[in-house]
């Protein structure tokens, strides 16, 4: 039997967090990810149309006792930051997300520099927590992270590292 | 149709659904004419509500999810009806209050509303169902007809006001409907949404 990938193991990270239902919308760091999701008969996967809406049904599926998570890229993540303050910051509602780190100084993308480099303020300015996934240990973490979040009661963010998934 | 008494007349079929409010006018009148403590009623992310309730729906496939979006809100966010056909929710029920304008803002009209069919659109999408009610005994059918299995989009031709609406909104905000909601999911369906400490 192979070695699990990294994909594999973010799948089964997600697992023991017992998350049920998964939000997408691809970048190409993290298609590998969700087309591991497709094949993981416990977690739905709600393919979108826009990043807006995987934080609009992940926080739904909150409602119905579902654990759940949104991925996406860095560049999703800034186009959705309205509706991560008017429904997770206004209601107190948790969600967890997954968001490759576009933009950082190993991604060589232009169109992918100024997301990288004005994120994370931007997140500090909504006091939305997140962290980085950089390792196999990172990965080990999550599911603290799941519950941090939980108690957090707003948007927290864990950013993929390129070398993660990458390599 | 007159909002209100298309809203009394939905109302009688909710028994067993969740409710869920798209901000605005959907919201306020839903709150007004039922004074129901079990919706949620979106404070913000216009458009986003439909998508909210396609995760309760995918989360709870066995009981039937009502969104009551707004026309403007379904404009903000057309692609919703793309990635709710892409799932095939068979509980899901999308209702689109269609009155030609933005009536909280002061009844300003929407643009290419005299030229487009918000029916079509679905159909096109891919939408299971799609049906228009322009009365109230087409309405009565539609209700009917939409508790049997399939994703579903329903056109509510309610009459247009040319001033601001003036049904006021629930008197709870965020933090508030979190946890009347979910302590009435909890409550309804016997599930566990907040942990044994709280959040």
């Amino acid at each position: 039997m192979s070695n699990p990938t990294v994909h594999d193991q973010l799948v089964a990270a997600l697992k023991r967090c017992d998350v049920g239902l998964a939000a997408s919308l691809p970048d190409d760091w993290i298609t590998p990810t969700l087309q591991r999701l497709d094949r993981e008969p416990g977690i739905a996967h709600i393919r979108v149309a826009r990043e807006a809406e995987a934080v609009a049904a992940a926080s739904g599926a909150f409602f119905a006792g579902a654990r759940s998570v949104a991925v996406m890229g860095a560049t999703g993540l800034f186009t959705c930051l309205g509706e991560l303050a008017t429904l997770n910051l206004r209601h107190q509602i948790p969600l967890f997300m997954l968001v490759s780190e576009r933009g950082s100084r190993d991604d060589h993308r232009i169109y992918q520099e100024v997301q990288g480099r004005r994120i994370k303020p931007v997140l500090e300015s909504l006091d939305f927590p997140y962290f980085r996934i950089t390792s196999t240990a990172d990965i080990e973490e999550l599911p603290h992270a799941y519950e941090w979040c939980r108690m957090q009661k707003r948007p927290v963010i864990g950013f993929l590292a390129r070398k993660l998934l990458k390599g | 149709m007159e909002i209100k008494e298309t809203f009394g007349l939905m109302a009688r079929h909710t028994d067993d659904v969740i409710v869920v409010c798209a901000l605005g006018m959907s919201a306020n009148e839903w709150w007004q004419v039922t004074g129901s403590e079990d919706t949620f009623y979106m404070h913000g992310a216009m458009g986003f509500a439909s998508s909210f309730a396609l995760g309760l729906a995918v989360a709870m496939p066995d009981k039937q999810v009502w969104i009551i979006d707004g026309d403007g809100s379904l404009c903000m966010n057309l692609g919703t009806l793309l990635t709710a056909s892409g799932q095939g929710p068979a509980n899901l029920k999308h209702f689109v209050l269609n009155n030609g304008v933005y009536q909280t803002v002061g009844g300003v009209p929407m643009t290419g509303a005299s030229r487009s069919s918000y029916t079509a659109i679905a159909a096109g999408a891919g939408v299971e169902r799609c049906y228009t009610a322009d009365s109230m005994n087409a309405l009565s059918a539609v209700l009917a007809d939409i508790k049997k299995p399939g994703h579903c989009f329903i056109d509510l031709q309610v009459e247009r006001d040319d001033g601001p609406i003036l049904a006021p909104p629930q008197p709870f905000e965020g933090p508030e409907m979190k946890y009347r909601f979910g302590r009435a999911m909890e409550r309804r369906f016997g599930i566990e949404v907040f942990g044994p400490e709280g959040y």
